[in-house]
């Protein structure tokens, strides 16, 4: 998002009121204020022009990364563009964040639109590095992708006895994909606002593989434990996820069996209530007593006198 | 599963192999029988040491036991005698350790020239008997029963959410009945209030 700053030309249309008017007094604060705001631009400006560079060096990394070729690969370019866009991402994060504080702190200074307006402006930030860290990601893992099949290539053309490391205990780089590897990276490399950068590490020890180490039955045999256990791992947490998930969807079966329960308490009292109003009036109205007791009497009488 | 010992050994560059140090587990065979099935595993372990080359690892079945043997490029070899039952890695992560443990202690220029009655290495008794269980000492193993258990106790747990699922579709049903049969008896309260003023 690039912004024009205009605000030269507002102070000056300002300036020119104001000489009309002779209005003197309210000027030092609008003066006050415009600075504020212009202060709040010219950092917005400025995050919103790293934003479009770190996106054109990203458009020519995804370039780079795309190329499958097996020789023509430029690793050491690739490495430096996505260890240049990590540090932009990184310090767009902490533009971002300094800009979100400078429009907290200017709250009290301006108006209720011009809060939102410095607000809105802040999400649209954020949301821009956010897709933008997504790609990034994205690009990573293609880059990934990639160099595995590169290796399986050069594996199959290159001679017998290259074996890869197992993901064991012992050192880092492997061919496989494990997830306990990717949640090391994590720790290590993690930002705020941006999504994870795991991949960038991957990358660079996946360059690393080292084809020395001789077949041995048992560090396989540690290797397959490892990522048996791994597996298991991951296993019991997708099971706790769906365990969460079934909780949850049982939670809107208890809120529907409240509503229910509120509902025929509220029809019990109202009924209750009319009962009571029934009662009521049946007791104290004599005007219907004394028509109960007249009808008796009158049949009371017929009977009689029709029998006697 | 058992192991029945553990040995420390130096197999110099000409051959010879000399024990350093060893423990045994025999408390499984007959009194008497003891010191020869003693005698006979450290003969054992020794021609297994002279037969594996540098820089290897083996596992040799010999009767009703395994010999896991390993000796490591500065001519350490250390051997373990289990049964049928005893897993191999768990076997070759107590050798690993317990030779790291040796040569940490025990300076290297000692290890050919030393005698067996010299060697100030205690631990190994101690190895042995931790060892017995392979479960509880080795971590993989025992993260992997572990997270077996858990994966149990958490099929269970899915069943019985299962099950409460169940009941509450029950009990909203129940609850359903019941709200409407309470409108009708409010909708009857209030008939009876008004249809029977004209009395």
């Amino acid at each position: 998002m690039t912004c024009r700053d205009r605000s030269n030309e507002f102070l000056s249309a300002v300036k020119l009121l104001q000489s009309r008017q002779g209005n003197g007094l309210v000027m030092p604060k609008q003066r006050r204020d415009l600075r504020a705001r212009s202060e709040f631009n010219v950092i917005a400006k400025r995050i919103g022009r790293d934003l479009a560079n770190t996106f054109a060096k990203l458009e020519k990394l995804t370039l780079l990364a795309k190329r499958k070729s097996l020789f023509d690969d430029k690793p050491v370019e690739i490495q430096e563009l996505t260890y240049i866009i990590k540090q932009d991402i990184n310090s767009l994060n902490k533009q971002i964040a300094q800009l979100q504080e400078l429009s907290r702190s200017q709250r009290a200074q301006n108006g209720k639109h011009a809060q939102t307006h410095s607000n809105s402006v802040v999400v649209a930030l954020q949301s821009k590095l956010a897709s933008m860290s997504n790609d990034f990601k994205g690009v990573l893992e293609v880059r990934t992708e990639n160099l595995k099949h590169q290796k399986e290539r050069r594996d199959q053309f290159s001679q017998a006895g290259a074996t890869s490391l197992p993901p064991s205990s012992m050192g880092p780089g492997g061919q496989t994909k494990s997830l306990l590897y990717e949640e090391e990276n994590r720790q290590n490399g993690g930002s705020d606002f941006a999504i994870n950068m795991d991949g960038l590490d991957k990358n660079q020890h996946q360059q690393q593989l080292q084809l020395v180490d001789q077949q041995d039955a048992y560090i396989q045999s540690r290797a397959d434990t490892m990522q048996n256990i791994e597996s298991t791992i991951v296993e019991l947490g997708s099971i706790f996820t769906q365990l969460a998930h079934m909780v949850q969807e049982q939670e809107e079966m208890v809120g529907r069996i409240d509503a229910n329960i509120e509902d025929t308490q509220m029809n019990i009292e109202a009924a209750h209530s009319e009962i009571l109003k029934y009662f009521q009036s049946v007791t104290s109205n004599r005007w219907l007593m004394i028509k109960i007791f007249g009808v008796l009497i009158v049949f009371f009488i017929i009977f009689v006198v029709f029998m006697a | 599963m058992k192991l029945f010992a553990l040995s420390v050994l130096y197999k110099s560059p000409d051959g010879k192999v000399n024990q350093l140090k060893a423990a045994h587990e025999l408390s499984s065979f007959g009194y008497f029988q003891r010191g020869s099935i003693k005698e006979f595993m450290d003969f054992t372990s020794k021609i297994i040491v002279e037969r594996t080359a540098q820089c290897s690892r083996a596992s040799v079945k010999e009767q009703e036991y395994i010999c896991h043997v390993s000796v490591r490029s500065d001519n350490l070899a250390g051997v373990v005698i289990a049964d049928h039952e005893y897993p191999q890695r768990v076997a070759h992560t107590l050798i690993n350790r317990v030779l790291d443990e040796f040569s940490s202690k025990i300076s290297q220029q000692q290890w050919p020239v030393i005698k067996e009655s010299e060697v100030n290495f205690t631990t190994l008794p101690d190895h042995l008997q931790k060892y017995q269980d392979p479960k509880q000492s080795d971590a993989m193993t025992r993260i992997q029963s572990d997270l077996d258990e858990t994966k149990i106790i958490l099929y269970n747990t899915m069943e019985q959410v299962l099950e409460r699922g169940e009941k509450l579709d029950d009990l909203v049903e129940k609850s359903e009945g019941l709200s409407m049969q309470s409108k009708t008896f409010y909708k009857t309260a209030k008939k009876t209030n008004s249809c029977c003023v004209i009395l």
